[in-house]
């Protein structure tokens, strides 16, 4: 099984542990992971995990969404904060067609609605929107009660 | 044909940035204001080899008579812009073959 965990700008302070945990918790499940990011939040990660413990594989966000195609992977994961992030989701989500995970985040809660929103009405991608910024918390709670389904299926 | 849009953007001036650092939903306006003709496509499709990047239906637009097409551009730190690109007569036509219909 192969999961793409996607990764938007990184400017969000809680994207980059989600995104290391997110790698963790699916590698512990049995899927080979591929963290997609731009150069900006790949870096962040190589210097928080210098020797590949959580994040095995790292590609170009843009490089990556060049070269997919429909079968590559069979979860996606996407951070989706920004307009931009909502776009790239659901770019990756129609060329991938698999089973996906949008984790929807914001400071700011119409924001956290509005992004939602744009994955519901373009995806079937399952969603978690919460409103976070700099406690990444009540995105990995949310993010544990959804792996444990998923393992339940 | 092979296009990387970025390195067209980076050695070409013969663009027109009609909106940046925007929105995606702002940007799709812009473009049906501003072209003579609106074709769809799905995120993903590749418009003059570069994969589109939005929500869908993606409109592109078409100026024949100036020889463009609009399409919107989107870098994950700095939102959506929309451009418009000179593209041949030839090339036209195949984008408009692309159209999904919606």
């Amino acid at each position: 099984m192969k999961a793409l965990v996607l990764l938007g700008c990184p400017e969000a302070p809680s994207q980059t542990p989600i995104g290391l945990y997110a790698s963790y918790k699916l590698g512990q499940m049995g899927y080979d992971v591929t963290v997609s990011s731009n150069p900006a939040a790949g870096k962040i990660l190589d210097i928080s995990d210098p020797e590949g413990v959580y994040v095995k594989k790292r590609v170009d966000i843009e490089k990556c969404l060049d070269e997919i195609e429909e079968g590559d992977y069979d979860l996606l994961v996407g951070c989706v904060h920004k307009d931009a992030a909502a776009t790239f989701f659901i770019t990756y989500y129609h060329i991938l067609k698999c089973k996906a995970l949008a984790l929807v985040f914001s400071r700011d809660a119409e924001e956290v609605a509005e992004f939602a929103d744009m994955v519901e009405s373009s995806t079937d991608a399952d969603i978690i929107a919460v409103r976070a910024f700099h406690n990444p918390n009540p995105i990995k709670v949310r993010f544990d009660k959804y792996l444990k389904t998923l393992e339940e299926e | 044909m092979s296009f990387c849009l970025e390195t067209y953007l980076q050695q070409n001036d013969d663009y027109k940035i009609l909106i940046q650092r925007s929105g995606v939903k702002q940007c799709y306006k812009l473009i049906e204001d501003n072209a003579k003709e609106i074709i769809h496509v799905n995120p993903g499709d590749k418009v003059l080899g570069a994969r589109l990047i939005g929500l869908p239906p993606i409109p592109v637009g078409i100026n024949e008579e100036e020889g463009t097409i609009l399409i919107t551009y989107t870098k994950p730190c700095h939102g959506t812009a929309a451009i418009e690109i000179p593209i041949s007569q030839e090339e036209i036509q195949n984008v408009r073959d692309m159209d999904i219909g919606a």
